[in-house]
């Protein structure tokens, strides 16, 4: 097997779903990350649900078994879930977050107040006081209800459903020009967010549907230089309609804005080694490992790009840690026995 | 019409509580077995077919019984043998006599939405219903026939608009009913495409009618009465032609702030909501936004398609329900004052149903305990989809939440009678009492099947009142009173109108349970402004109250 050929592989395992004969724990956890990543929440709790068959006391395969079934609307055996959690391992904010948030459902709002309070100020949870203040104002507390949603749309600049509550915050204490204001914030963003979904959607036809010159004009309505959700987007479109070369100006400038962005650094990493350009990969596929560790995706890719690039002292522990979170990559698996044999060699 | 994905907030631990409400599908019996014919049988080609239409209590003829007005569609193909609106005369024993022909009211077409009130003010109730191409004013002439008078009273539009919510409304107070008229969408069978012909009109994978999103949307139109029989265009001078185009559906009027001035409510699909606030000088602002009922608690629009007005709090202020597609809930807003309103869909125990499009939908206390129940009728808009995903029925049962009181409600699956599962694909509803025994029967459209009659048969010993109001100064239909009664700690205000639920008009007699108190006082603000106070009236009877002369009339009736 070629470098190329055992890396193209390798990706297109990667983005596969791949089926492990015989899955541990961790291959299950793996996997359930990945469906979660993709919001299959169903799928991914029944990922979790056969991890914790093989390791019941597992914390982490119970704690994202939980936060699937709060995203499912399971409320009642998400907070079962969390609270086994929290007895086998002490209080954490991550816990009290998503009790504090099931709470709110279901109208505890005292409870809710308290819990939200606790993980209010922590920001790893930045819309933890819009929950807090949407807490406040239907318990009738309607001060720190703006409290909180004033300080909610601090966090959360751009999420028109938070300055539309604040506004509604606002109407309900008779201050007028105050709700005034965020109508107005709220209207624009909603504006924009519908706008959004149509340019994806007009995009997406065009690059499948037209010439790549037409299509680049099309989808060029949705190049926002300082929005680098909206630039990844765009990536990701060009990117799933082939357009690798487009695809890698809105990445580069996503991921300059947003440092932090997993997805911005994924999809340039994707990108460069769609186009083979593999030193041009390492680094921001290095960059969406050290965020996100645990998702199969890059973790395989970074691995792909080190093989390719002959680091294979490097790629060889990538790629076992890439075939322990998939064991069912016959691929990976091959690559590794391939490399595991030559280190023997030497 | 779109769903948002909403998944429902898990159920709770029923109540056990007994609920002393029990419904029976008396429409075959009651002579009441025309199907409505609303487009091909098994699938809606275009969104014109898949809308329905409403149903109205009325008393067209006087008589102290409450008859049954019910509207009819077409089909595409040409005329369709015995498609019809139909006015079904009550009998006085529980049956009714289809008296259409010889009322005059014979009419085959696209009828959407009816709106009854007297705008002559001869002491006889008209009926207004909205239509595609063309909207028509029945005019009663108090001899058991209606004359079309659509022409002379200045009604006849221009070209072809598809009219849906319509509402009788004296928004100026001058004691003459005027008329507002929402709009759906541009509509023509020639140059919209058919489910299947367009590829980006589908719903699950599936073909299905086009719009209303990618359709042209509409404003509404208010008609000013001359007092003469006629009637003037002034949507513009009013400010309600200054709104943006809508997909509007349900209109009401109501006096929702207290200030004495009417304001006019319209539910929009797949676009926000309109709240028509009158100034006092014959202007009108939109303020749906502003207000809270534009669009739900996360800001964003919802399907709107039915609309209920009551006091489900009983705080003596007028509440809304607003119904919507599936995978969403139904949206309930309570009312805190000066035109304000806050979404407690899911305070109240409303999230836990978003299995069904759900359309006419009504605030009513159905067990006579003095908490005003929820009760909503469903039915899908794509009968195609069941056949590829049968978790999608063309056919659903009816919904009923009842009031626990401190604002929460709870969903009776079972134990408030069969006709509550019973599967249709229903539209408009009207709330009334046909049979006079003190409790609120429902009258239902079916989609091309016989309407439903939904008797409510209430045990126990709870008590009730019921006021028809008659205006002298203000408009005599009273439409645009609102009468707080006042009963054991409680105080809950209704209003009435002309409108309601989906495309429909309930039961212009006011309906209140009192639960185990025996006496209630009313608080009357007439439409013209006036104010009246009655005290210590008895339970147990319909009392009638003249503008300025307090009660003219009692009638005991019962079980």
């Amino acid at each position: 097997m070629t470098r190329i050929a055992a890396a193209a592989l390798a990706m297109v395992m990667a983005l596969a779903q791949a089926q492990a004969q015989k899955p541990g724990a961790e291959a299950h956890l793996g996997k359930g990350s990945q469906l979660m990543k993709q919001q299959l929440f169903d799928e991914a709790a029944g990922e979790f649900e056969k991890a914790l068959e093989i390791t019941p006391e597992d914390p982490q395969a119970r704690f994202q078994h939980a936060v699937c079934l709060f995203a499912l609307g399971r409320n009642d055996e998400a907070r079962t879930e969390f609270e086994r959690v929290r007895n086998g391992r002490g209080e954490s904010h991550y816990i009290t977050y998503y009790l504090g948030q099931l709470d709110l459902l279901s109208n505890d709002y005292a409870s809710a107040i308290k819990r939200l309070s606790e993980v209010a100020e922590d920001p790893a949870f930045p819309d933890a006081p819009f929950h807090l203040g949407s807490a406040y104002i239907s318990s009738g507390d309607v001060e720190n209800g703006i409290r909180w949603l004033e300080r909610a749309v601090k966090l959360q600049p751009n999420d028109y459903r938070v300055h539309y509550r604040l506004a509604r915050a606002y109407s309900t204490a008779g201050r007028q020009p105050d709700a005034g204001r965020e109508y107005g914030i709220y209207t624009r963003l909603l504006r924009e967010h519908k706008g959004t979904e149509t340019q994806v959607r007009d995009c997406s036809d065009a690059l499948r549907a037209r010439p790549l010159a037409d299509a680049q004009v099309v989808c060029h309505r949705m190049f926002d230089p300082n929005d680098p959700e909206k630039l990844t987007l765009l990536g990701q479109l060009y990117g799933d309609g082939g357009a690798f070369e487009q695809a890698l100006d809105p990445l580069q400038r996503a991921a300059q804005l947003d440092p932090n962005s997993y997805e911005a650094w994924h999809n340039l990493g994707l990108t460069y080694f769609r186009l083979q350009r593999y030193k041009d990969a390492r680094v921001p596929l290095e960059k969406a490992v050290a965020l996100h560790p645990e998702t199969y995706d890059s973790v395989v890719m970074l691995g792909a790009t080190l093989y390719m690039l002959g680091d294979d002292a490097a790629a060889l522990p990538v790629l076992e840690h890439a075939h322990r979170l998939n064991p069912g990559d016959a691929q990976t698996e091959a690559v590794v026995k391939k490399l595991r044999a030559e280190f023997t060699k030497k | 019409m779109a769903s948002r994905g909403v998944r429902p907030q898990p159920r709770g631990k029923p109540s056990g509580l007994p609920f002393h409400a029990h419904f029976t599908d008396v429409a075959t019996h009651a002579g009441l077995r025309a199907p409505v014919i609303y487009g091909p049988k098994d699938r809606m080609d275009y969104i014109l077919e898949s809308m329905g239409c409403g149903v109205a209590f009325l008393d067209y003829d006087n008589d102290g019984w409450l008859d049954i007005f019910v509207l009819s569609g077409t089909r595409r193909e040409g005329p369709v043998e015995g498609a019809t609106n139909r006015l079904y005369k009550n009998n006085r024993d529980g049956t009714f006599t289809d008296v259409t022909a010889k009322a005059g009211l014979v009419q085959q077409g696209w009828a959407f939405g009816v709106t009854v009130g007297d705008y002559n003010n001869d002491g006889f109730e008209d009926l207004f219903i909205s239509g595609w191409p063309q909207d028509i004013l029945y005019r009663n002439n108090g001899n058991g026939t209606f004359t079309d008078v659509t022409k002379e009273a200045g009604l006849l539009h221009a070209g072809s608009r598809w009219g849906t919510g319509c509402t009788w409304v004296d928004y100026d107070r001058d004691g003459h009913l005027d008329l507002f008229v929402s709009h759906y969408l541009v509509f023509d069978f020639d140059k919209i495409p058919p489910a299947g012909k367009n590829p980006n009109c589908d719903f699950k994978g599936v073909p299905v009618n086009c719009g209303p999103r990618g359709l042209v949307g509409e404003r509404p139109t208010l008609y000013h009465n001359n007092g003469d029989g006629t009637f003037t265009d002034v949507t513009e001078h009013s400010g309600i032609g200054a709104v943006p185009p809508a997909y509007g559906l349900t209109a009401v009027a109501a006096d929702m702030d207290g200030d004495g001035w009417q304001e006019i409510y319209v539910a929009c699909d797949s676009t926000p909501s309109q709240l028509f606030h009158h100034r006092g000088d014959g202007k009108f602002d939109e303020v749906g936004l502003e207000s809270g009922l534009a669009v739900n608690q996360d800001g964003r629009e919802q399907a709107g398609m039915g609309i209920a007005i009551g006091d489900f709090d009983t705080d003596g202020m007028l509440d809304v329900l607003k119904t919507h597609f599936s995978e969403d809930t139904v949206t309930l807003y309570r009312n805190t004052g000066h035109l304000n309103f806050d979404d407690v869909t899911l305070r109240a125990g409303l999230g836990v149903e978003t299995r069904f499009v759900s359309w006419g939908d009504g605030i009513a206390d159905l067990d006579n305990d003095g908490l005003p129940d929820i009760f909503w009728v469903t039915g899908s808009t794509f009968p195609e989809v069941e056949r590829k995903h049968p978790e999608f029925p063309h056919k659903t049962p009816r919904v009923l939440f009842r009031n626990l009181g401190g604002g929460r409600f709870e969903e009776l699956l079972e134990g408030a009678g069969e006709a509550i599962a019973e599967v249709h694909a229903s539209r408009g509803l009207a709330f009334g009492d046909f049979d006079n025994d003190g409790d609120m029967d429902i009258l239902i459209m079916n989609i091309n099947e016989p309407p439903s009659l939904l008797r409510n048969d209430v045990s126990g010993s709870a008590h009730w009142l019921k006021v028809k109001l008659v205006g002298t100064h203000s408009n005599k239909s009273a439409i645009g009173a609102v009468v707080t009664a006042v009963y054991g700690g409680r105080r809950q205000s209704q209003a009435v109108m002309a409108s309601s639920g989906y495309l429909s008009c309930n039961d212009r007699r006011l309906h209140f349970g009192l639960g185990a108190v025996a006496t209630a006082d009313l608080e009357i603000a007439w439409p013209n402004g006036g104010r009246e106070t009655l005290k210590g009236l008895p339970a147990d009877r319909l009392i009638t109250v003249k503008e300025g002369a307090g009660v003219v009339g009692e009638e005991r009736f019962g079980r």
